[in-house]
């Protein structure tokens, strides 16, 4: 039988697999972003989970800084979203190919 | 099966199937309102694993601000609905994102096995004098803002405070970034 925080390892793993799913099947970069968040709340899933599997407070702590980091990525990522959309009156990345190698 | 491992076990598959819905809408609103509903349940299993400090802050953080920024550029953008047709992956793309799904799977079911074989008690960190032990909880399971105060502030002192600064260059990035071009523009030319 596991334990509660052994499951919650298990579906921060699913979680994460469906959020990797979503940045790599969607082509809109909105919804790549929203995809990002969700594999960042797998990542906090799976902290405080170890947290609790170690009786330690460093995963409940790394959680804190892992919602910090990500509010900053959604300021800038959201920022350059409408940036883009100023410049190429579009969000799809096919659109986007100046970079294009 | 007690009560809070059944409920727990039915806000994970909630939270999961509920990911998989979010990533699969077409419209970035709904797929946005999908989102805070995972950020709740997520919430309510931080609430069950003891973190009661990162359960509110979950909803207050995630669910609140950092949502409500999401919805916000949404609505500012107004995309029209030729915008957000689902297609466009090839099957070239579509053959490698499942490749690399893959991969991800079996690198996390190797990590899950390898955890299962060894165990967290015979990893040491629980029994031995090295420096995770020192880390234990001061004040108790049932006083986890004292608990998460006294490592943030005392462990982690210098990465908290580095935080601060890449909030603030996170702050003026996208103000910078976002501002309109049309005055410098116009006095270029």
């Amino acid at each position: 039988m596991l334990t509660l925080p052994e499951l919650g390892l298990y579906f921060s793993f699913l979680m994460f697999l469906v959020g990797l799913a979503g940045v790599m099947f969607r082509k809109n970069i909105l919804f790549m972003m929203l995809s990002v968040e969700i594999l960042l709340n797998a990542a906090n899933l799976a902290f405080v989970s170890a947290s609790r599997l170690t009786n330690t407070m460093d995963g409940q702590v790394v959680m804190f800084f892992v919602m910090a980091v990500a509010a900053c990525e959604a300021a800038v990522g959201l920022a350059l979203i409408i940036s883009l959309y100023r410049t190429k009156a579009s969000i799809e990345v096919d659109d986007l190919k100046a970079l294009r190698g | 099966m007690n009560l809070v491992m059944l409920s727990f076990i039915v806000m994970g598959v909630a939270a999961v199937l509920l990911s998989g819905v979010m990533i699969t809408r077409r419209w970035p609103v709904s797929a946005a309102m999908v989102l805070i509903s995972v950020m709740t349940l997520l919430a309510g299993m931080f609430g069950l694993l003891d973190a009661h400090f990162a359960a509110v802050s979950q909803i207050i953080v995630y669910a609140g601000a950092i949502m409500v920024v999401f919805v916000f550029v949404i609505m500012l953008l107004n995309l029209p609905p030729e915008e957000l047709r689902y297609g466009g992956v090839t099957v070239g793309e579509m053959i490698l994102s499942a490749a690399g799904v893959a991969v991800a799977l079996v690198l996390g079911t190797k990590v899950g096995q390898g955890y299962l074989s060894v165990g967290i008690e015979e990893l040491g960190i629980l029994k031995s004098e090295n420096s995770l032990a020192l880390h234990r909880p001061l004040f108790g399971p049932d006083q986890n803002v004292k608990n998460v105060a006294a490592t943030m502030f005392v462990e982690y002192l210098w990465a908290f405070e580095l935080i601060s600064f890449l909030i603030i260059a996170a702050m003026i990035g996208s103000v910078v970034i976002a501002k309109k071009r049309s005055a410098e523009n116009a006095n270029a030319a």
